[in-house]
């Protein structure tokens, strides 16, 4: 009891707020409490236990509809980035070896096994005896308390004076489409599978349907992907139309304009998959071993329980709505990452906005995460990097006579030799018009496109211009270089193909 | 061969023939008429009222005089017209950039060159030690492939292969240059060029002379081996020069050298199956590198496979009657007896100890252009030599002998010379450099060392990180990836940036261009990073 105490006498001296006259409260357990352990909660929780803070995480996976389950780390680690890169990077492997014919599919047992010992590593490098994980569901039962419940349905009450959501998402089923949860399966599942794919229907055209397609075709699976309308929705369309250009040549197959309808299990344990051809209006039908869902993803909201405590969320996304410092409606509760309205999905925005909000609640920062110039990357077959705006965007924003589009096809020196078609190579600098020539935007497709693009990223950060970039001097034989050579205009209407030095 | 008259300047010459015939033999009207306007006067044919022209015709003498005269003048004319404005010594990366964008800017250009077009970086430099370097990362990934899952028993590599498939790429280019060349009219003079004793600066080739007011060298340089009489035998190895001529993979390698071509062929001939050691002076290879660079560049060799024989230098080389190769060499490490060694059965001995200018047989002394001792062109900022109207750039200079530099200078000069921007010059700070190693080196600016030096000890800081990229998470072949970076003052200005690792080759680009423009830590950590790529990690060091 005295410790209590001691403990709010402490807390008395630094803040009374929280103290309503009628009701003193029991002194919160703890500092922060953050529910989901995925990037960015666990970047958050990190921080602020660096502030010496007293930190909880709460992390719980519900299995997948298919029943696929796995521990703290969230998706990027599980069943996100990582798996999918490895993935990647299997499928690359697979196409250098074209040649030799002898593929085996036990790639994707790889998974098991790394995706183990990274969890292992997180959980290491999360407490630093500081951070106190609870493997329990939570939901809000008052503004500064949160129910817990385990698996099996053991509660524990955890009470924080500031909380931060970060549940994260998961991938969404159609509603429609008969058959569809029953036989489906999406990309939570596909990287703990304990056996190939076998021929595999991927539905929708988002940047997860195309890396997860060109994965599978890269290890020699039969891989068709369905889109009902463009594919990378969001991103600049002409490198979206190059990037699914290279998977068909690849050997990707692609269901253009179509709708699914239903999926049914036939005896052969097969999956009949039917859909509808917008364009001929007719009804298609093909059987595959696996149907992927890639239709989106959702945050799963419900659970929390965020009614009671009157956080507001889009009650179309389900997503919660926050203000630029990551409060939502309640002021001592946050959200970060894939749950948040309007933000972009992906984990070093999550990590980032978790840091900085920990050291804006602990360290006396005022620093607000900058959603500008988001560098990120799509790793399909042939990789697409880009940062900043698209092409159609910089004209929505500018108006076409006012930008100026300096693009190059170029030929990587690997793909010469092995004699490689190259025609989807290309590459594209946005700017403004104007004397300066300020960057607005940078869109790449080749290989290492990821690690290409970092550091322009940086560049387009700190206020980049054209001639600026043209002072750089280029390292030779490289990808990277022809971004510092780029020189023709889309407006000049000459011929963009790169010959020679 | 003089360059051909252009249309114009061939009707110029047909029609002063044509008006020095009417001068001499046309009717008398318009003998005068012609006349009053070579006095600036109004012909006589349009001012009838006005008393015109002489009383009699010019004696046939004077008119014989200002006939050629006349004649002369406009010749001259002409002929300089068709003259080259630029002469360019060496179809190199430089003297091809100079060359086109001069004629862009609508120079006559002539471009002198004994070898096939592209220069080193084209035959025997960047390109095909490029193509060779993938092809050793791919037998490095075979390593891996039943890591990812792929069986790959039966893998066989044939260097011949990839060797005739490598030079078939090199002619394509030689052609693609010699048709850019010619799409941009510029001539391309077959043949070694030498300055004359001529008063204004003249090249002779192959017994022809030519002459331009502006007079480019860029004739590169060449691998240097030591002569025979300092290491017996030294003649008896090749160089990168002769690496790209080798017909099969060598099976027992010895490569002399520290600098980067040396680790770079060392780590080829290793990855693909030959036996090789590397010989070098000190204890570290790339020692003027950053010193994490050359110690984990030197520690990478050796893991690869490369034995790395260090203080050592070659004594003598022997030919036994096998035809292979016996390299006797010294090794001293600092605080032990010099000890003496025989590397037997060597069909590839390599010299890559340094590389020497291109401008002994060039006759430079006869028009003054100034050499340093080791025979590099000296140039000022503006690639002036000491002698007016004569240029150059590129390795023969001496500087950062880097492709894209050339490249950057030659085109510098011609925009200097024929573009009107008389401030044109190339900046030679923060040029990025790749070592294509293995893994692969990335550096641009400067090392701790350089900048500690620069800016005091208590003025720089160092950020540094070392990591296993993804890719190697599920391999057992595991190569780490490591990271620095050099910070000046409050600011921490990013002034340095090392780093070797997988990936390393393309991320270093985009970095260099913020670092040109002054970019901070802060503006680093400010960048979102893209997850999960090797590059995020220079964005997220603490």
């Amino acid at each position: 009891m005295g410790k209590t105490y001691s403990l709010l006498l402490l807390f008395a001296l630094f803040d009374l707020s929280d103290h309503t006259c009628e009701n003193v409260q029991e002194q919160p357990e703890y500092d922060l409490l953050v529910i989901g352990g995925g990037s960015g909660g666990l970047a958050c929780a990190k921080e602020a236990a660096q502030f010496g803070r007293k930190v909880a995480v709460l992390d719980y996976v519900e299995p997948s509809p298919p029943g696929t389950k796995w521990g703290l780390g969230g998706t990027c680690v599980n069943v996100g980035c990582i798996p999918k890169k490895l993935m990647h990077q299997a499928a690359l492997l697979g196409s250098a070896l074209k040649d030799a014919q002898i593929l085996s599919l036990s790639a994707l047992f790889l998974f098991h096994s790394c995706s183990s010992s990274l969890n292992v590593r997180l959980c290491c490098f999360l407490p630093n005896r500081k951070v106190k994980y609870f493997n329990v569901k939570g939901s809000f039962s008052d503004p500064h308390t949160i129910r817990g419940l385990t698996k099996g349905g053991k509660e524990t009450i955890l009470t924080a004076e500031k909380i931060v959501i970060a549940t994260g998402g998961r991938p969404k089923y159609p509603i429609h489409v008969a058959g569809a949860l029953e036989y489906g399966i999406t990309s939570d599942d596909l990287f703990w599978l304990k056996e190939s794919p076998g021929k595999t229907l991927v539905v929708g055209a988002s940047y997860i349907s195309l890396e997860c397609a060109g994965f599978l075709t890269g290890i020699g699976l039969d891989t068709t992907v369905m889109m009902r309308s463009i594919p990378l929705r969001g991103f600049d369309q002409q490198m979206a139309s190059l990037v699914t250009e290279y998977m068909e040549s690849y050997g990707t197959k692609f269901l253009k304009k179509c709708i699914p309808t239903k999926v049914e299990k036939l005896e052969s344990n097969r999956l009949q998959v039917t859909w509808k051809n917008t364009d001929s209006g007719t009804e298609e039908t093909d059987s595959f071993d696996t149907v992927m869902w890639a239709v989106g993803r959702a945050p799963d909201t419900k659970a929390l329980n965020l009614e009671t405590v009157g956080v507001k969320t889009n009650s179309e996304t389900g997503k919660i709505i926050v203000d630029a410092r990551e409060a939502t409606s309640v002021p001592h509760i946050y959200a970060v990452g894939d749950i948040t309205e309007g933000r972009p999905e992906l984990t070093p925005t999550a990590i980032a906005a978790g840091k900085l909000l920990a050291q804006r609640l602990f360290g006396q920062s005022s620093e607000l995460m900058d959603y500008d110039n988001v560098p990120t990357t799509v790793f399909t077959p042939l990789e697409y990097g880009c940062v900043g705006l698209s092409e159609e965007k910089a004209v929505q924003c500018y108006g076409s006579d006012n930008i100026e589009v300096y693009h190059a096809y170029y030929k990587p020196l690997e793909f010469t030799v092995a004699e490689r078609d190259a025609t989807q190579c290309y590459m594209k600098m946005v700017c403004l018009r104007e004397r300066e020539q300020r960057i607005l935007g940078l869109h790449f497709i080749g290989p290492n496109a990821g690690e290409v693009i970092q550091g322009f990223a940086l560049g387009i950060k700190c206020g980049a211009t054209y001639p600026q970039l043209m002072k750089t001097i280029g390292i030779h034989p490289t990808c990277a270089e022809e971004i510092t050579k780029l020189h023709i205009t889309k407006r000049s209407g000459l011929d963009a193909t790169v010959t020679g030095c | 061969m003089s360059p051909p008259l252009l249309p114009s300047q061939l009707f110029l010459c047909y029609f002063t023939l044509f008006v020095v015939t009417l001068f001499f033999w046309g009717p008398d009207k318009v003998r005068r008429g012609l006349w009053d306007m070579l006095m600036y006067r109004s012909p006589a044919w349009s001012s009838q009222g006005v008393p015109a022209g002489p009383k009699k015709p010019p004696s046939e003498l004077l008119g014989l005089q200002i006939t050629l005269l006349c004649l002369g003048a406009v010749l001259s004319r002409a002929m300089a017209a068709a003259a080259y404005e630029l002469l360019v010594l060496g179809g190199g990366s430089g003297g091809l950039a100079g060359a086109r964008r001069a004629a862009e800017l609508g120079a006559r250009v002539a471009l002198v060159e004994p070898h096939r077009l592209g220069g080193t970086c084209v035959n025997v430099g960047c390109v095909p030690k490029k193509v060779m370097w993938n092809a050793a990362v791919h037998a490095e990934f075979i390593h891996d492939h039943p890591d990812y899952g792929f069986e790959t028993s039966g893998v066989r590599f044939n260097w011949r292969t990839i060797k005739e498939k490598r030079d078939a790429y090199v002619r394509r280019l030689n052609e693609i240059y010699e048709n850019n060349l010619n799409k941009a009219r510029i001539d391309i003079i077959h043949g070694y060029g030498k300055f004359t004793a001529d008063p204004e600066p003249t090249i002779e080739v192959n017994g022809k002379k030519y002459t331009a007011p502006h007079i480019l060298i860029a004739t590169g340089g060449f691998p240097s081996v030591p002569p025979d009489s300092e290491v017996p035998g030294a003649s008896l190895g090749i160089t990168s020069d002769g690496f790209f001529e080798l017909e099969e993979l060598p099976r027992r390698s010895v490569i002399v050298g520290a600098g980067y071509i040396a680790v770079e062929i060392a780590g080829i001939l290793s990855t693909l199956g030959s036996k090789s050691s590397l010989l070098i002076r000190r204890d570290k290879v790339l020692r003027t590198f950053d010193s994490l660079i050359s110690t984990n560049c030197t520690q990478e060799l050796e893991n690869t496979g490369v034995e790395v024989w260090k203080h050592s230098r070659v004594q003598a080389v022997t030919k036994s009657p096998s035809g292979l190769l016996e390299v006797t060499v010294m090794s001293s490490a600092p605080g032990h007896k010099p000890t003496m060694e025989v590397i037997r059965d060597v069909d590839c001995l390599l010299w890559a100890v340094g590389r020497e200018p291109n401008s002994k047989d060039l006759c430079l002394d006869r028009v003054g252009v100034e050499v340093d001792a080791r025979g590099h062109v000296v140039v000022d900022k503006f690639q002036n030599t000491s002698r007016k109207g004569v240029y150059a750039v590129g390795d023969v200079c001496g500087r950062a002998l880097l492709t894209p530099v050339a490249i950057a200078a030659g085109r510098k000069l011609a925009i200097r010379l024929f573009g009107g921007q008389r401030d044109a010059h190339l900046d030679y700070s923060n040029i990025p450099t790749v070592v294509f190693s293995h893994p692969p080196i990335g550096t641009v600016g400067l090392t701790e060392d350089e900048a500690i030096f620069a800016h005091g000890k208590d003025n720089v800081k160092i950020y540094t990180t070392s990591f296993t990229p993804l890719y190697h998470a599920v391999t057992q072949r595991k190569v780490k990836c490591v990271m620095k970076l050099v910070c000046a003052g409050k600011e921490e200005k990013v002034v340095g940036l090392h780093m070797q690792g997988l990936g390393c080759d393309e991320m270093l680009q985009g970095f260099a261009v913020a670092i040109k423009m002054g970019a901070t830590k802060a503006d680093f950590d400010n960048t979102v990073a893209i997850h999960p790529t090797s590059a995020e990690e220079l964005v997220t060091m603490r």
